[in-house]
């Protein structure tokens, strides 16, 4: 093998966008080690533009002709580039909102970007990762670090607690996965890529054999620990309420977003012979997933926790999209991942700015702040709205591309269910919306009343307000110019070999008008 | 030319953000509903009377927005849709200027209601079903807001009972609309492009359940009305104007648009239950209203059993009935506004709404003469007394549905006698008595506060003698609504009735 067909077999330039990530975790821990504590005044920034050249840099690659790289190890199709940029992007704003979270408590800024910086690559490579070692160990990446995370703040119990339960969660759910990845290793005679592996499947046409069936519920095992679908969700409401707010942000959006990759990548591939199985198994993960989600998140008082169990439900929703497996339905699903970033992420800066300034986060102590904090009470408002899928937000359109596409597919009573939860979701969030705005002045609560005044030169503060502002702007205009954001959804399913090879030829809207 | 309607009330929500003084809201949101009002009257105007046999609905504005998901910004008016949006217009404009004395957080009131405003008017010019559920879905916070905000004493309940009732109806008429564009091959969610008559009859009457369902509990009709009484009692009067007078229409508005128009068969096949339900709501309306110890309690179940009329004049489906329907809509917004004005007034100056304790508002001197006579004027109009709007309409809806459905519609000329019953009740305990010395220390209403009930009292005179002005906008539309019914037999008797 000479060198320029090895070259050509590593395809190098495939990573470009993971490259630059590695590279600014480099530095940042560089120049934490080299300049101290002052460091921390450069380190974020550095990381961020660093997220934000990888985000660049798969622009540039959008129209990548050769994307297999490292000898059929990942695959840069178009698929992978959206969730990678979505998982660079939730570690951008993450990174926004964790400056001045972690200088309050003491801890070393550095260290956690660089954790965080790890765990963004582990997610951007499992987003294209087309082999079950390269999976595993990306996946691996990306727990790991997130255990790490959090449990950040070590002087505090409860963030100790949400480690260890973590931990011991994801490291069997992991260890499972693994039990499945190897049973399928020795089930297709050998093949760890996951094409291979479906054509030797196929080959022998006596399939499902039970073995592959195991190795179907253990591989699901692994992947709905990471989207938190019920009966594997059991670590969210606590994890959430334990760890670093930063980190659930990061957890809830940039960890799923990986997790929901790993799931298209790795079931669509290697398991099309059982794709009723899983079809089956999926529903039931989704119709749990939006009951129990949108039911429990009902009686919940820490504004944490509430987020929790709405991003257990939120989950819900988008395996409606991945359910259809049409080309809507592939697409539906990317776009709600996406606008769901800025969602989630603008609602969890609006939780930190509140606990940065009170030091709670109960939702009863959100009671009466429409008058000490007009931003932060819009921003709250706003985004939850959203996330309950109200016009003219951006999460209306989302999900109603959702509902679509599953009415499409035939899902009905999927979507019906979805509809009828949507409902109760809008319950629970508008609970604090009433808290904050509804709620007269003599009913305020003792946070509220004791309100420091709103300063936003304090360092790290700004960072916090843009983030909160670009989210805010992608949240309330982003439904009503939405059409970069449906191309971007539609172009990345129709460029993706693997998922135009699994699409049923449903004529969708898209198509009509294409041949109109 | 339409999407006017649509920017100048958000630009005015915007620009009331934007100018810091909170005095100035007031008179921000009163140009700017003005100038959409105004507008609506220019577009009336202008609206071509005798259009050509095809393109029923003007001024059209076409954007294509979003493909994937055959969401179109897509705008039009007929006559079903035109006179509600000048209603909808002058419906705001006397909302804001409803009981306004000190009114806290006028900012956000004065934003909310131009939203709304803004909202209702997108919902009745969508020519795209996706297009209406967005803005039919968004009316849903601010009026959660107004009622939870500025509402009375239980407002908490009602607020939410009003949220979760009215995203059931978003989520039934989503479903209809998902089940109508898939399973009726269409592919878009154009209005123009649909085709129903594809669709087996059982499939067209689930559908058709679905919307009755959704637009039920909007309009409301027994037995999905239970969210009403709290909610009109609970909201203020401002946002009762438009609860009542406007948001409550685009539940018949869905009604006839998307149930009669889009399901002609399907709908025909239901009629006969339609009818049923309708009159079975006014009279339930008219027997509740008689019970009730609570002047607003008495309008808000009066206001059922007027909708009620619309429902039976829909499935009656002649091109009288469908008329009347429509006239019955712009009648009651009418009315119902005023009622809830007076009462809002009678509320504020006498601090009470019990029957059992007003009394003598007659009184020239020390009670609330003109609101008094006001509220007989309005009391009258409600139950259908000829030269006043509520008459007319009545009429139209009676005469065009007695040939298809004789008994409903008897039951329900009977109930508008009942009507008159609790108006009598209602004037007889408010306006007429002795004042009771003890507490009949009024404060002074002024004619500068009552100037949108005369304006809405003057209107609805005009109308009542002059009802041509209100039906020469609607003929049109209706006569080609019931040509596609494919009733032949129908259209004739209704042609032979004098208009």
């Amino acid at each position: 093998m000479d060198f320029t067909n090895l070259a050509a077999q590593l395809n190098a330039g495939a990573i470009l966008p993971e490259g630059i990530v590695i590279l600014t975790l480099l530095v940042v821990l560089i120049t934490d080690l080299i300049g101290g504590r002052n460091a921390s005044n450069w380190t974020p920034y550095i990381a961020i533009a660093g997220l934000l050249a990888s985000v660049g840099a798969l622009f540039l690659q959008w129209d990548i002709t050769n994307p297999v790289a490292f000898f059929g190890g990942f695959n840069s199709d178009a698929l992978s580039m959206v969730f990678r940029g979505t998982i660079s992007l939730s570690a951008a704003l993450t990174i926004l909102m964790s400056i001045t979270y972690v200088q309050e408590t003491g801890t070393a800024l550095g260290e956690f970007l660089m954790i965080l910086l790890t765990a963004t690559i582990g997610g951007m490579f499992l987003s294209g990762a087309d082999e079950l070692v390269m999976i595993f160990v990306s996946l691996e990446t990306l727990s790991i670090a997130s255990y790490l995370l959090t449990g950040y703040m070590k002087r505090d119990p409860r963030s100790n607690e949400a480690a260890l339960k973590y931990l011991l969660i994801g490291a069997s759910s992991s260890a499972v996965f693994l039990y499945g990845s190897s049973l399928l290793y020795g089930l297709s005679g050998g093949e760890t890529q996951l094409g291979e592996i479906a054509k030797s499947f196929t080959q022998n046409p006596n399939s499902p054999a039970i073995g592959l069936v195991i190795a179907l519920v253990f591989i699901i095992a692994g992947i709905a620990f990471k989207i938190s679908a019920v009966p594997f969700h059991q670590w969210t409401p606590d994890v959430y309420e334990g760890s670093p707010t930063p980190v659930v942000a990061f957890l809830s959006v940039g960890s799923k977003a990986a997790g929901f990759a790993l799931a298209i990548r790795l079931l669509v591939t290697a398991f099309p012979s059982v794709s009723e199985q899983w079809h089956f198994v999926f529903t039931a993960l989704a119709i749990f997933s939006l009951v129990l989600g949108n039911v429990v998140a009902l009686a919940q008082t820490s504004m944490k926790r509430l987020l929790a169990y709405s991003s257990i439900a939120q989950a819900g929703f988008v395996m409606i999209g991945f359910l259809a497996g049409t080309e809507a339905g592939y697409a539906s699903m990317i776009f709600y991942l996406l606008v769901y970033l800025f969602m989630n992420l603008g609602g969890f800066t609006c939780v930190i700015l509140f606990s940065l300034r009170t030091g709670t986060d109960q939702i009863s102590e959100y009671a009466g702040l429409y008058q000490k904090d007009p931003l932060l009470t819009l921003g709250l408002s706003l985004c939850l709205l959203s996330l309950g899928g109200i016009p003219p937000l951006v999460g209306f359109f989302g999900k109603i591309y959702l509902f679509w596409a599953g009415w499409q597919a035939g899902l009905y009573t999927l979507v019906l269910l979805g509809l009828i939860t949507s409902v109760v979701s809008i319950y629970y969030y508008i609970r604090v919306v009433k808290m904050m705005v509804v709620k007269e002045p003599h009913e305020m609560s003792e946070s509220v009343e004791n309100y420091p005044e709103i300063q936003w030169n304090i360092p790290g503060l700004r960072p916090l307000q843009v983030g909160l502002i670009v989210s805010l702007l992608v949240t309330s205009l982003g439904g009503i110019f939405s059409n970069p954001l449906f191309t971007l959804a539609n172009d990345a399913v129709i460029n993706t070999p693997l998922l135009q090879a699994s699409t049923p030829a449903v004529e969708s809207i898209a198509q009509l008008d294409i041949t109109d | 030319m339409l999407s006017a309607l649509l920017l100048i009330p958000l630009l005015g929500a915007i620009a009331i953000f934007l100018y810091p003084k909170p005095q100035s809201s007031r008179a921000i949101a009163t140009i700017a509903s003005l100038a959409s009002f105004g507008w609506s009257l220019y577009l009336l105007k202008l609206f071509d009377l005798n259009p050509p046999e095809l393109s029923a609905v003007q001024f059209s504005e076409f954007h294509t927005w979003i493909q994937p998901l055959g969401l179109n910004y897509s705008v039009g008016v007929d006559g079903l849709s035109l006179p509600l949006l000048v209603l909808n217009g002058l419906l705001t404009l006397i909302s804001l200027y409803t009981n306004r004395k000190d009114l806290e957080r006028s900012r956000l009131h004065d934003s909310l209601i131009l939203l709304i405003n803004g909202g209702i008017a997108g919902a009745l010019m969508a020519q795209n079903l996706l297009l209406f559920i967005i803005f039919y879905e968004l009316e849903l916070i601010p009026f959660y807001l107004l009622i939870a905000i500025w509402g009375g004493e239980k407002r908490g309940y009602a607020s939410t009972k009003f949220l979760l009732y009215t995203a059931v109806s978003g989520l039934m008429v989503i479903v209809g609309f998902l089940g109508l564009v898939f399973l009726g091959d269409s592919g878009s969610f154009e209005f123009s492009d649909l085709d129903i008559n594809s669709l087996d009859l059982i499939t067209q009457i689930l559908l058709l359940t679905a919307l009755l369902i959704g637009f039920g509990i909007k309009t409301p009709l027994v037995p999905l009305h239970t969210w009403m009484p709290d909610t009109y009692v609970e909201a203020s009067p401002s946002t009762t104007v438009l609860l009542g007078g406007i948001f409550s229409k685009l539940g018949t508005y869905g009604l006839l648009r998307f149930g009669l128009q889009l399901f002609p068969v399907g709908w025909e096949t239901i009629a006969p239950g339609l009818a049923i339900i309708g009159t079975v709501s006014v009279i339930y309306g008219a027997l509740s209203a008689i019970a009730q110890r609570d002047i607003k309690r008495m309008v808000a179940y009066s206001s059922i059993g007027h909708m009620g009329y619309i429902l039976v004049a829909g499935a009656a489906g002649t091109e009288l009935s469908v008329l009347g329907a429509i006239a019955q809509m712009i009648a009651h917004g009418l009315i119902l506004a005023l009622l809830f004005f007076l009462v809002g007034i009678v509320e504020q100056t006498t601090g009470t709404r019990d029957l059992d304790v007003l009394n003598g508002l007659m009184n020239p001197i020390r009670g609330l003469p003109l609101t008094s006579a006001l509220l007989i004027l309005a009391g009258m109009a409600s139950a259908g007394i000829p030269g006043l709007v509520g008459f007319a309409a009545e009429f139209i809806v009676f005469q065009g549905s007695f040939a298809t459905f004789p008994i409903p519609t008897l039951l329900c000329i009977l109930s508008s006698g009942l009507t008159a019953v609790y108006f009598v009740i209602l004037i007889n305990r408010t306006c007429f008595g002795k004042l009771d010395n003890s507490r009949a220390y009024y404060a002074r209403v002024t004619l500068s506060e009552q100037w949108p009930a005369l304006v809405l009292t003057v209107i609805i005179l005009f109308l009542g003698i002059q009802p041509n002005f209100l039906l020469r906008w609607m003929e049109p539309t209706t006569n080609r609504i019931v040509a596609e019914l494919h009733q032949p037999a129908r259209i004739e008797i209704a042609q032979n009735l004098p208009l």
